[in-house]
């Protein structure tokens, strides 16, 4: 037994950080009503990766990271810069629209690269049973930059996301730009670095899974974020204890147990004061 | 002409699959539920899982033979979409104050990960993944082909005969003020036959490719009309242009047609884009 938990205390350390920053983001992504954004960078950054691979960095090289974030972050720019002007197409349509020009691409460029496909399957699987200590510790490094930027600009972020579609914000248009490109440029460098080492599902499930559990019930920030760790939290540790006990892999029961837990408490919802 | 014999069967596929998603996707921006086909299509999917474990432990471990289009499959695939039809149409209730695309999003991801739990990982994944994503649409058969086309035909003919409660619906999916009784019912069957068609559809197109369909011939329709029949007929002729051009340019090239086609969607998007700045300024 204590053999299984040293070997698994560097994976539920890598989830507990994740839901943590996760969850957080989570609550924002649901406000703003963009909940397949993750995917949707996620899927770009491969393509950032197989484009480096082109132009002929090595694999799993300094370079080619760069590469991959920097096309990431400039996706993501052109899309945070472009909200705020009259829309007839909805913001979660142009991610859906991104997500799928940027697969086609890379399933084109993937018959240019030896192995190319792999690229496409490794972002939606990724295995969280073998972080390492040195990839929490990274991780841990990066989020508390990332976090002392929210913690500093908590109330304008709180703010835009809940007016997301409206025009009564106070700020002027420039630094309006500038808050959305900060929100979204932290928000791109957390998925590109949790998506290859959780997966896609699992990453997107603690993004979009306990904030929506707790927003059924309100909409007040503090509690919402409060919660959202709670059950982010819980829900990871308890998923990987069952996965361990019924042998099954650790991200897909995380992910079913909180899935789960949103239809009951959606359903618990609707049959009260029916 | 060797390349209409080829491609004959691909282009009816396509036309088949661009006219019923053009006008799916119009009712899925407006209800703003973007990935309901992909989440559909998942659930599908385990469906068809479930139904072929259950198969394997009735029938012992020498029933290897692929069994996706036996009937026992298609039925449990149905059964899936019916449930999540109820789901989804149960949960658009005013006590629900979240997004719906919220709840369709891990619908999706628990989909996908019961599938995986289910199948643990079985031998050739990859080769799985990529070939649910992109389909094989220049390798349909006629069988498949003329399934597809009975099932856009009865879906499309109920979807004629009750149009003008299915635009209401849509229309004020998002204020949530409409007159009809029975809204959950229609609600339903709404879901219901789109899920239908999305199985059908995965199956000839892949589900990249019917996503592509469903929401870029909407979204550029969307910029240039507002009316639903113009919407449609908009969306109908450029994807017929586009598809026609696609099939053609990836016989050329030598490159899968699928990619090929979403990318000329993506370019009309953006003409279309400009052209609609200009037009404002």
């Amino acid at each position: 037994m204590l053999d299984n938990l040293l070997f698994l205390s560097a994976p539920i350390a890598a989830c507990i950080l994740f839901a943590g920053i996760l969850s957080y983001f989570g609550n924002h992504i649901l406000s703003r009503g963009i909940i397949f954004i993750d995917i949707a960078i996620a899927q770009i950054a491969a393509l950032g990766t197989m484009i480096g691979l082109l132009l002929g960095f090595a694999e799993e090289s300094f370079s080619i990271d760069i590469a991959s974030y920097l096309f990431t972050l400039i996706v993501i720019s052109a899309f945070a810069l472009t909200k705020f002007k009259k829309q007839r197409i909805s913001q979660e349509a142009i991610i859906g629209i991104i997500y799928c020009i940027g697969l086609a691409v890379a399933l084109l460029l993937a018959e240019k690269i030896p192995g190319g496909s792999n690229y496409i399957s490794k972002t939606i699987t990724g295995n969280i049973l073998w972080v390492s200590w040195t990839q929490v510790f990274y991780c841990l490094l990066l989020f508390l930059g990332i976090a002392a930027i929210h913690l500093y600009f908590r109330k304008q972020f709180v703010k835009i996301s809940d007016y997301a579609s409206k025009e009564e914000l106070a700020y002027s248009l420039k630094r309006l730009r500038l808050y959305e490109l900060v929100f979204y440029i932290t928000f791109g460098v957390v998925i590109v670095k949790t998506v290859p080492i959780a997966g896609i599902f699992l990453v997107f499930i603690l993004l979009v899974a306990p904030t929506t559990a707790i927003s059924l019930f309100t909409n007040n920030w503090k509690k919402r974020l409060i919660w959202s760790w709670i059950i982010g939290f819980l829900g990871s540790v308890i998923g990987i204890y069952l996965s361990y006990s019924f042998n099954i892999s650790n991200g897909p029961c995380i992910v079913c147990l909180l899935g789960i837990l949103v239809f009951v408490l959606a359903f618990i919802k609707l049959l009260k004061k029916a | 002409m060797e390349i209409l014999e080829f491609m004959l069967i691909p282009f009816i596929a396509c036309l088949l699959l661009i006219g019923s998603n053009v006008y799916f996707g119009i009712h899925v921006l407006k209800r703003e539920i973007i990935f309901i086909d992909i989440a559909l299509a998942q659930i599908a999917a385990l469906g068809g899982a479930i139904a072929m474990v259950i198969q394997q432990t009735m029938e012992g471990s020498n029933a290897h033979e692929h069994s996706e289009d036996s009937f026992f499959s298609y039925a449990f695939s149905l059964l899936f979409c019916t449930i999540a039809a109820i789901l989804f149409s149960l949960l658009k209730n005013k006590k629900i104050k979240i997004p719906l695309e919220a709840l369709i999003g891990i619908a999706y991801a628990v989909a996908t990960a019961a599938a995986v739990i289910i199948l643990d990982k079985g031998a050739g994944g990859d080769v799985h993944i990529h070939d649910m994503l992109i389909g094989s649409i220049l390798w349909v058969g006629w069988d498949q082909v003329l399934k597809l086309a009975i099932t856009v035909g009865i879906i499309g003919l109920f979807h004629v005969i009750f149009r003008k409660r299915f635009f209401a619906l849509s229309d004020y999916y998002l204020t949530n003020d409409i007159k009809y009784k029975n809204k959950s019912l229609w609600d339903f069957l709404f879901y219901f036959s789109f899920g239908i068609l999305i199985v059908q559809a995965v199956q000839v197109g892949g589900i990249l490719t019917v996503f592509a369909f469903l929401i870029i011939p909407a979204s550029i329709s969307s910029l240039l009309a507002s009316r639903w029949y113009s919407r449609i007929l908009i969306g109908l002729g450029i994807g017929g242009i586009i598809t026609f051009l696609g099939l053609y340019f990836s016989w050329e090239l030598d490159v899968p047609c699928s990619p090929v086609i979403i990318l000329f969607l993506g370019i009309v998007l953006l003409i279309s884009l400009v052209i609609t700045r200009l037009k404002r300024n």
